[in-house]
């Protein structure tokens, strides 16, 4: 360019009538979006003002907040002063629920893909070409598939909503939810088919005498009222047992740690219940009671002497005596942990059938520091979809099996039926809140399964490993700009005065860009597809709405008393109505184990260790893998290496490695090697959600390794259909 | 010096002349916004040429002269292109145009920069129309610079363009000159810099 003409000789030169006529008929026809306003002193706007009404959603354990907002500027966010449930306190990541809201790299625009899916080229578009292009795509493969051929991914308390639409009104079974299909699916049907009640994490660990943990690590888990509870029993006495390959968090402050041989956990538990029957250390009282099939468990596990469970979980049958004794001495006021993520090894139903057994023989039910249910408020209003007319059957029932599957269609069932078209072609998908890339074992078939649909749509706040394979990519509000679901529960320490809460989530600033809720989007496809007629709510304050009115709340109440209800609670101590199927018939007659069964995984081939994967403290998988507070603290997931295996392996702390596992599949990124003498010499471990493949991550992308790549063996439970994914082995392979 | 606030104040600039610059910041401002049909139209493309041979930039008018020979489709190149540069890319490779992403250390949007700025707006009886995005976008702050220029409100200008402005958009326009390969965004970023930066 010619750099001798500057600004002011340009505005001055003659020339400039040339330039200045066609620029000032271009702009006279652009409105400003800056415009004059009546003067404002300086200084004004900057009190900061408190919001109120935020439930958190960095993890799903739902901490009610405050937000201090400056001038439409969410600043800082912390604990609802009146939440009774996880009070001022809230954790790293919900701290830094700022940086989510305000992440550059979040979703702004409804997208279209103007590239290659896997490979995408973004083209903002408005809202009513992506809505006209979901609704038509969408409606063309029902009206040519019917609903079958769409298959659903959804995730969280945003796709509540949409799923109810594609599931119940359009008709769709082919829905699977990552929170049951792999993770806590398996504890709640097991639960179910043993003690007729779906568990949550019930467990009165604030006044229990022993907390038994299977895997959890709590402090690595944080849940924040949860883990009160857990820390509050601690301090009052409680032992804690912990079973755990890896010196965890929980393993740190146990009394007995259990450094169990990965997979084996059911023999474990069948031996402690072997031996508390033998020796007629259980609670005889509650188990003629309340059970049902005792004698026939107590017949079936009685090869499980501590001896052959030492020697199967590769631990002293003296600790497995311990822990034994230790229950007993303080039976029934003991918690036995259900666990939340428990799909681990394709023969966790197993497991979790065997741990509400346990508890079921401990009489650890509605007694102070056991299994106790709380009881939260009642008579909270409700709507929904109408159930459509058409529902064919299901891949389940039609393939008659996983008999004890949660809600909804087991994931493989659903990527092989798209993948081979048999028994039908599913050609539309739609993905809400979900990174099926990193929550799906065997990301090939995954993306083989994307790759021959005719049509996929992702909504979501984030940029993810899924995101890059939509066609149109949808702009959600986050946790912080929307309303939805109404939060309710109690005091956290259940033995503390009796209260209830209600707080439903409601916005703590305005929803920036053209972000849209999941209500709005779902309500502007179902109109394209022709259900109009059957929208249950118009908006999403509509709905909350809804929900208070059954008990004479709204919104406007709820904010004047400062963003949570809370009224008189009920004691939730006491006798249950339950029954305990230490033997279920039912299981038998569809060709399962009646009683719980110890069915054996692969080990690891000669050079090869087994895969573990859990949490970072400070985030929750995809959900946290771009935020600039969390990754500041925690950037990437070394690999834990047992200080021996290390030795000789040549590895040192520090040392960068990529991973290969059985299948020949090498990690695309890398990671250290963290060598600690607390982890067996059988496995390693690493954080879950890390290494995302996207590059529109400005800060996650490829940081650490995805444990979820180095995933491709699959083992499926058979009771329930859902991934185990802790049977895969990898060796390393030394960078620098 | 900078060129507002001593050899050309109030007084003696000319009404045709702050006419002039609000009409370039208008149009720059025109150049930083997600291509339109409303105003991305041939007369839009047209005065881009104008004004690039009034400057007499020879080499940055054939690039645009050849990219609009070329695309069959301007605004929809433009589209993807904008997405690409400034929203999203899947490259890794975009540019946000908010000044509080360059300034406010862990390159945050509303960050306290984008505070700062809506205050300075505010300060100066100014605001914005919708509330959606933050202040401190570049198409924002150059309607501002149109609108005070549109008064000949000089000193505001530069102090503007001092404090708020260039400090953050050096930055950007560096990673846009690495990053930008479209004529139009290249180009447009090149007249931003030069309208607004201080003469020596």
């Amino acid at each position: 360019m010619a750099m001798n003409l500057t600004r002011r000789t340009f505005l001055k030169a003659a020339s400039i009538a040339a330039a200045s006529v066609p620029l000032s008929k271009v702009t006279a026809k652009a409105e400003s979006g800056v415009v004059k306003t009546p003067l404002v002193t300086p200084g004004s706007f900057k009190d900061t003002q408190t919001a109120v009404g935020g439930v958190c959603e960095m993890c799903f354990w739902r901490c009610q907040l405050v937000g201090k907002i400056r001038d439409g500027r969410l600043v800082k966010l912390e604990g609802n002063p009146k939440s009774i449930d996880n009070g001022v306190s809230i954790c790293a990541r919900g701290n830094a629920g700022v940086k989510l809201l305000y992440d550059p790299d979040r979703l702004k625009y409804p997208l279209k893909n103007v590239g290659k899916r896997g490979a995408p080229k973004w083209q903002r578009i408005s809202w009513k070409e992506a809505l006209d292009t979901c609704g038509s795509k969408l409606k063309a493969i029902v009206d040519q598939h019917g609903a079958k051929g769409i298959a659903m991914f959804p995730h969280g308390s945003t796709a509540t909503y949409p799923m109810g639409f594609f599931e119940k009104t359009m008709g769709t079974h082919n829905v699977s939810e990552a929170s049951f299909f792999q993770c806590r699916g398996i504890r709640d049907t097991a639960y179910l088919a043993t003690i007729e009640l779906a568990p949550n994490e019930n467990v009165d660990m604030a006044n229990a005498k022993v907390i038994f943990l299977i895997g959890c690590h709590f402090g690595e888990n944080i849940h924040v009222s949860h883990v009160k509870q857990y820390l509050k029993g601690l301090e009052n006495g409680a032992k804690l047992v912990v079973v755990d390959p890896r010196y965890s968090a929980s393993a740190a402050k146990s009394h007995i740690w259990v450094q169990i041989r990965p997979g084996t956990d059911t023999a474990f538990l069948l031996a402690i219940m072997n031996y508390l029957i033998q020796n007629k250390k259980f609670n005889v009282d509650f188990v003629e009671e309340y059970g049902e099939g005792f004698d026939k468990m107590a017949e079936g596990i009685k090869q499980w002497t501590l001896e052959k469970a030492a020697q199967e979980c590769d631990v002293p049958a003296a600790q497995i005596k311990e822990v034994a004794e230790l229950l007993a001495a303080n039976m029934p006021n003991v918690s036995i942990h259900p666990g939340r993520h428990v799909s681990w090894n394709g023969n966790d139903f197993q497991r979790q059938r065997a741990l509400a057994c346990l508890t079921g023989l401990l009489g650890a039910f509605g007694v102070k520091g056991g299994f106790v249910q709380p009881i939260g408020p009642k008579g909270l209003g409700k709507y929904s979809w109408p159930k459509g007319e058409s529902h064919d059957e299901s891949l389940r029932e039609m393939a008659d099996l996983y008999h004890y599957s949660p809600p909804g269609t087991p994931t493989d069932l659903i990527r092989d039926t798209a993948i081979t078209g048999k028994p039908y072609p599913i050609k539309g998908c739609v993905i809400w809140g979900q990174n099926p890339i990193q929550t799906i074992p065997n990301q090939e078939k995954t993306i083989k399964m994307l790759e021959q649909m005719d049509f996929v749509m992702c909504v979501d706040v984030m940029p993810t490993d899924i995101t890059m394979y939509a066609d149109i990519l949808l702009p959600d509000c986050s946790y912080l700009e929307r309303y939805d679901l109404v939060k309710t529960g109690t005091q956290w320490d259940l033995a503390e005065e009796h209260r209830q809460y209600i707080a439903p989530r409601m916005p703590l600033v305005a929803p920036g860009f053209e972000r849209k809720d999941s209500v709005y989007i779902t309500n502007e496809i179902a109109k394209r597809m022709g259900y109009g007629d059957k929208i249950p709510i118009q908006t999403q304050e509509e709905g909350v709405n809804k929900v208070l009115a059954g008990v004479q709340l709204s919104i406007d109440k709820i904010k004047a008393e400062d963003g949570i209800h809370i009224q008189p609670g009920k004691n939730p101590y006491g006798e249950m109505d339950l029954t305990v199927h230490f033997h279920n018939e039912e299981m038998e007659d569809h060709g399962y184990p009646g009683i719980p069964t110890y069915i054996p995984v692969e080990r690891p081939p000669e050079g090869y260790y087994r895969l573990l994967y859990g949490r970072s403290p400070v985030h929750t998988f995809n959900r946290s893998q771009n935020n600039a507070w969390l990754m500041a603290e925690n950037s990437d997931n070394p690999v834990w290496v047992n200080d021996k295996l290390a030795a000789r392996l040549g590895l040192k702390e520090g040392d960068t490695v990529s991973l290969v596992n059985q299948d020949g599949v090498t990690s695309r990124t890398t990671t250290t090697v963290k060598v600690t003498p607390g982890i067996r010499q059988d496995c390693v471990y690493m954080y879950h959600g890390f290494g995302s493949m996207n590059p529109e991550l400005t800060i996650g992308h490829d940081k650490g390794i995805d444990d979820q790549s180095l995933i491709t063996k699959l083992a499926v439970d058979p009771e329930t259909g859902a991934h185990g994914m802790r049977n895969n082995f990898v060796k390393f392979v030394k960078v620098s | 010096m900078s060129v507002h606030s001593l050899s050309r104040d109030q007084d003696d600039a000319s009404a045709t002349e702050a006419a002039t610059l609000s009409s370039l910041y208008s149009f720059l401002a025109l150049t930083m916004r997600y291509p339109d049909p409303a105003f991305c139209t041939e007369p839009f493309f047209d005065a881009f040429e104008s004004l690039l041979a009034s400057l007499d930039w020879p080499s940055e008018l054939a690039a645009v002269r050849a990219w609009r020979e070329w695309t069959p489709d301007p605004l929809d190149d433009l589209r993807t292109a904008y997405t690409g540069l400034f929203i999203t890319a899947a490259p890794g490779t975009t540019i946000p145009p908010y000044a509080s992403i360059y300034l406010d250390g862990d390159g945050t949007l509303y960050g306290r920069t984008t505070e700062r700025t809506r205050a300075f707006y505010r300060e100066r009886g100014f605001d914005l129309t919708d509330e959606t995005e933050p202040a401190d976008h570049i198409r924002f702050e150059l309607e501002f610079l149109a609108a005070l220029a549109g008064e000949a409100r000089f000193d505001d200008e530069e102090r503007f363009l001092q404090t708020l402005f260039r400090p953050w958009f050096v930055r950007f326009q560096e990673k846009s000159m690495q990053e930008a390969r479209h004529p139009f965004y290249r180009v447009s970023i090149q007249l931003i810099d030069f309208f607004t930066k201080e003469e020596q």
